[in-house]
């Protein structure tokens, strides 16, 4: 059975974090995963701007993307966590209530657009564990990451809320865990593992990004105490507000953590034989030869 | 169309915002509240939006929520502090209490589509990691529709 979907960049991907846009086509393109590219979309709007100035037009807005997606009749594939929050919270809210879905369709009639339910919303990580399945990625492993300690760092909106996302447990999440463990590497148990970067509220400057930071060093921290190689994440967000934080920490406080944060395609891209430089490995604000050495001494 | 207030009432059922038992789970559970206590305290907050909504509306504190939705998760109420944080800026968006920062990154959008600014040859960027074009803006039509969703309100309360 092939997969295929209709993919959805949102800018942090495609803006900021280039390298692991790389990184996961590669590793989609090797898994024989197909992405149908449409220039129609916008901007998923996020919830806490957008939808803070008009909750409903926000919404309209929002679910514009799922009914391109509907045109399509293929299931959407977003980079980002923040994304998956918040195309999946307009469909959930559309779906449930009958009022809302009503003045939102009324808005998108003017764009010839209808909201339809039957969408279907996946993010990387849900569309390998939920489609691609753990079983089939185990057979895809050429190069085990045995003895590398990777600490999964499952950001926000890839779970939470349980109603929008209905993707793992909202108190104890285990599917990054367990596809950290198909790459050969051991998941790091840790405190801070479902923290928060609070990527999605850091519009005002200072504050901030002086909480980013605060909050940073709580989860390296906790993180490095397990003796963690590498810190793996769901989002691209997580990934920015991480290393950005330890460059601050570094400046600020002359506290360096020299930790290579990176996404969970890019563990499974190396474990599958993989070479940094397809994964976009070279282009990243981490220096990752401490962790290519060891995966791979010279 | 409705307005904030009274989606206020249909979506979480305002009546409800009184079921709040001051337990804390909220502040217990966000990550800004560990970070920068002195500033942020959802708890503190959802009792300001009952009890001191005309003053709370003109600070700028209930904006920094990042969503992440930990406190909606938890509360043992079922109150939905994210979305009442949300529809509670919508009343500060409607009376012009509109922060700086904000504002900014929605001019932003509405310019090109994008949250994020693309500089004009960033392609050439792409290109360069074998990564197709996104373009400076959303495509023109995606900009027609979205200023057409968004609507002269919408625009107006941006500019003013």
């Amino acid at each position: 059975m092939s997969l295929e979907y209709l993919l959805y960049p949102g800018c942090v991907a495609s803006v900021r974090e280039l390298g692991y846009e790389v990184s996961m086509r590669k590793v989609f393109e090797a898994l024989d995963i197909g992405l149908e590219q449409s220039n129609d979309f916008n901007c998923c709007m996020p919830a806490c701007l957008v939808h803070s100035f008009d909750y409903t037009r926000g919404l309209a807005l929002t679910s514009r993307n799922l009914c391109i997606a509907d045109e399509f009749d293929m299931p959407m594939l977003t980079l980002c966590s923040s994304c998956f929050g918040n195309l999946s919270r307009a469909k959930y809210l559309l779906d449930t209530n009958d009022d809302l879905r009503r003045d939102v369709n009324g808005i998108l009639r003017q764009v010839g657009k209808e909201y339809r339910s039957g969408v279907k919303i996946e993010q990387v990580i849900t569309a390998l564990y939920n489609d691609y399945t753990i079983k089939r990625l185990k057979d895809r492993i050429r190069n085990p990451l045995e003895g590398i300690k990777a600490a999964p760092f499952y950001g926000c909106h890839i779970f939470l809320p349980s109603r929008y996302t209905k993707f793992d447990d909202s108190e104890f999440p285990q599917k990054l865990d367990s596809l950290i463990k198909v790459t050969g590497a051991e998941s790091v148990d840790y405190h801070e593992k479902t923290s928060c970067c609070i990527g999605c509220g850091s519009f005002f400057g200072e504050i901030s990004e002086k909480a980013a930071a605060i909050l940073a060093e709580m989860i390296l921290d906790s993180a490095s105490k397990q003796g963690t190689d590498c810190v793996i994440t769901s989002c691209p967000f997580c990934i920015m507000q991480l290393e950005m934080g330890q460059i601050r920490l570094k400046s600020e406080k002359g506290v360096d953590y020299r930790m290579p944060v990176m996404h969970y395609v890019d563990l499974l891209g190396l474990s599958m034989g993989l070479e940094p430089k397809e994964l976009g490995l070279d282009i990243r604000r981490s220096d990752m030869t401490p962790l290519l050495e060891k995966i791979n001494p010279p | 169309m409705v307005t904030s207030r009274e989606l206020l009432g249909r979506l979480i059922d305002e009546k409800k915002l009184t079921y709040c038992e001051n337990c804390g789970m909220c502040t217990a559970s966000c990550p800004l509240a560990r970070a920068i206590p002195e500033t942020y305290n959802p708890r503190i907050l959802l009792q300001r939006v009952i009890f001191d909504l005309d003053e709370l509306i003109k600070s700028e504190e209930f904006w920094l929520c990042a969503w992440c939705y930990k406190c909606t998760e938890r509360c043992p109420q079922g109150i939905q502090p994210t979305e009442i944080f949300l529809l509670t800026r919508n009343l500060a968006v409607e009376r012009g209490y509109i922060p700086a920062n904000p504002r900014a990154i929605m001019q932003e959008i509405v310019r090109s589509g994008r949250s994020i600014p693309v500089f004009e040859d960033f392609d050439d960027w792409r290109e360069d990691y074998g990564l197709p074009p996104i373009g400076p803006t959303i495509s023109e039509e995606a900009l027609e529709e979205q200023r057409k969703i968004m609507g002269e309100e919408f625009l107006r309360r941006l500019r003013t």
